[in-house]
């Protein structure tokens, strides 16, 4: 067992162990593990040790040490991060150097974290499987023949291998959680608007939401509470007072109420997980809980309802990728027209070309009502779905995805089998609300399952009181 | 429900310029997914106002004050074509 996101920073501020003997380790260990999993696209060697000698030096003048001191941290590769490149794992911002850095990068360096590398993901956070990453996919730590969940996959295939104790994806209708889930580590999607966006390569921007991961939950909810907070340059950014989630995981849950959604364990539900989620459930009730049923009933809508919305919504913000500003330029015949058609058919790969069509299409005069303004109510049913399971529970826990760690290929030619692994992510997301995967065991084979805990908006603080329950009957296992 | 979803038409739209092969794989994809997409219509939802977005009543505005920003040479440092400081494109008027 490695040491987690506290551990480090504690022995960092307390001088235990140098920033920068820690940045070198975990290189060390990226350089020796990355060519199995391809979990980075790109390891910032040089910039990680000058951040850790940085956070040495400060120490040695007697200067306070923030959070994270030394804390390791992958950062998918749709975050902005200045001087490092950044693609979205898209071949039409290969080679693109971010001239600025995102808001929770800020805010990680200025808490003293050490960002070690941007990490694989689905192009343009648009996949379930690492499968749409234009440099190939990166690989499940469990099991190199199978997916690590996408979009995030990078991130967590590098949390779960401890490569670095945590890191940075995004999650717009699981992201962050089903690679959390297939990897057994911890992973967090706040409340709509709890972490700002501001230098996120947007893919949904009414559903984007930048999460932490980690390898326990203690250090994911530090994490968050670092890059969390009201930031002027997002809009979208809530002006709230931010919890003090680590304290909340300390929290008792004796007495608080879990909602269990039949619709959630249905048809398509592997059986393995479901029994693993309902003995995780089991558990909490033995540690005081109270388990009831609920029911979300437009459930079954939230596949369609999710793929019109975030396909219109990214159909929009990919028509900035043009090859004027930057990124790839093929230009056949000097017509600008032309250049746009070209430079889009050959940067943008098959998954990101098929929905930037379908949000075209549903968004294309004679088919806004039918399509686009109906998932929009459909949306506002799915809100309410939970605003009323939500009066008479105080968290809602399900399984995260219906199925272990899928293999490599799988379902690779088939988008609608591959939408529908997410259908138990996509609500939460939807409806805007707080929402996170932890592990609650493996399956026969050995491969992690994760429960999903759901909670009410800015109520992070009782979903990681359930977490940090459910932590210590079932920990972060480390793959063989 | 579309008879028959234009490819040629969206990908213009869409300013994507597709091969042949693209436009055929991606008209079936299309219609499987838009065909799955049609039960929504069992939702009678002629009274639920849309969702454009989940808090759109809270939304803080910044103050409109001018303040520090990108470099102009920061600014097109990444571009693909540069000529007298700005971004550089091919002709699109006669």
């Amino acid at each position: 067992m490695k040491p987690g996101v506290i551990d480090i920073a504690e022995s960092v501020r307390t001088g235990r162990v140098a920033a920068t003997q820690v940045t070198a380790q975990a290189l060390e260990r990226i350089e020796a593990r990355n060519p199995g999993l391809h979990a980075f696209l790109h390891v910032a060697d040089a910039e990680a040790m000058a951040q850790a000698r940085a956070v040495d030096g400060k120490r040695a003048r007697g200067e306070a040490l923030g959070p994270l001191a030394g804390v390791p941290v992958a950062i998918k590769d749709a975050i902005c991060t200045r001087g490092l490149p950044t693609t979205a794992g898209s071949k039409i911002l290969a080679g693109y150097v971010p001239p600025y850095d995102a808001t929770v990068i800020e805010r990680l360096r200025a808490a003293d974290a050490v960002v070690v590398g941007k990490t694989n993901m689905d192009e343009f956070a648009m996949g379930s499987s690492n499968e749409n990453s234009a440099f190939g996919p990166a690989r499940n730590p469990w099991d190199t023949a199978r997916t690590p969940g996408g979009s995030s996959g990078g991130s967590a295939a590098a949390v779960a291998a401890r490569l670095a104790p945590c890191a940075l994806g995004s999650d717009t209708g699981g992201s962050v959680r089903q690679p959390a889930s297939l990897t057994g580590t911890i992973g967090i999607k706040p409340t709509y608007g709890r972490v700002p966006r501001y230098g996120l390569i947007a893919f949904a921007s009414s559903l984007d939401q930048i999460s932490p991961l980690a390898t326990d939950v203690r250090g994911a909810a530090r994490v968050l509470s670092v890059i969390a907070g009201h930031d002027p340059r997002d809009s979208t950014s809530l002006d709230v007072p931010v919890d003090d989630f680590e304290a909340a995981c300390g929290r008792s849950v004796k007495g608080l109420r879990i909602g269990v959604p039949e619709e959630y364990f249905g048809e398509g539900l592997d059986e393995e997980v479901g029994t693993r989620v309902q003995a995780a459930i089991a558990y909490l009730k033995a540690e005081g809980c109270v388990v009831r049923p609920v029911t979300l009933p437009h459930t079954r809508f939230a596949v369609a309802a999710y793929y019109v919305l975030a396909t219109a919504e990214a159909s929009s913000n990919l028509a900035r990728f043009d090859g004027v500003r930057y990124g790839l330029r093929i230009d056949p015949d000097s017509e600008l027209r032309a250049m746009y058609g070209a430079t889009r058919d050959a940067g943008f790969g098959a998954e990101v070309k098929r929905r930037i069509l379908l949000g075209t299409f549903v968004l294309s005069a004679g088919y806004y009502d039918a399509y686009y303004l109906k998932a929009q109510r459909v949306r506002t049913l799915v809100r309410r779905d939970f605003e009323a399971a939500f009066r008479d529970v105080d968290v809602i826990c399900s399984p995260t995805s219906p199925t272990p760690a899928f293999r490599l290929g799988e379902k690779a030619d088939d988008p609608l089998a591959m939408y529908l692994s997410d259908v138990y992510t996509l609500p939460a997301s939807l409806a805007g609300v707080p929402a996170m995967s932890v592990p609650c065991g493996a399956t026969a084979a050995g491969l992690p399952v994760g429960l999903q805990i759901v909670a009410r908006p800015l109520d992070e603080a009782t979903m990681l009181a359930v977490a940090a329950a459910c932590e210590v009957a079932f920990p972060c296992a480390s793959p063989p | 429900m579309p008879a028959r979803i234009d490819v040629h038409h969206v990908a213009k739209l869409a300013s994507l310029t597709l091969t042949d092969a693209e436009v055929q794989r991606f008209g079936e994809d299309l219609q499987t997914i838009v065909a799955y997409v049609a039960q929504l219509d069992e939702l009678d939802t002629a009274d639920v106002p849309p969702t454009a977005h989940v808090q759109l009543d809270r939304l803080p505005l910044r103050d409109d004050v001018v303040k520090p920003g990108l470099s102009h040479e920061d600014a097109v440092a990444q571009a693909p074509a540069v000529e007298a400081g700005g971004f550089a494109v091919p002709k699109f008027v006669e």
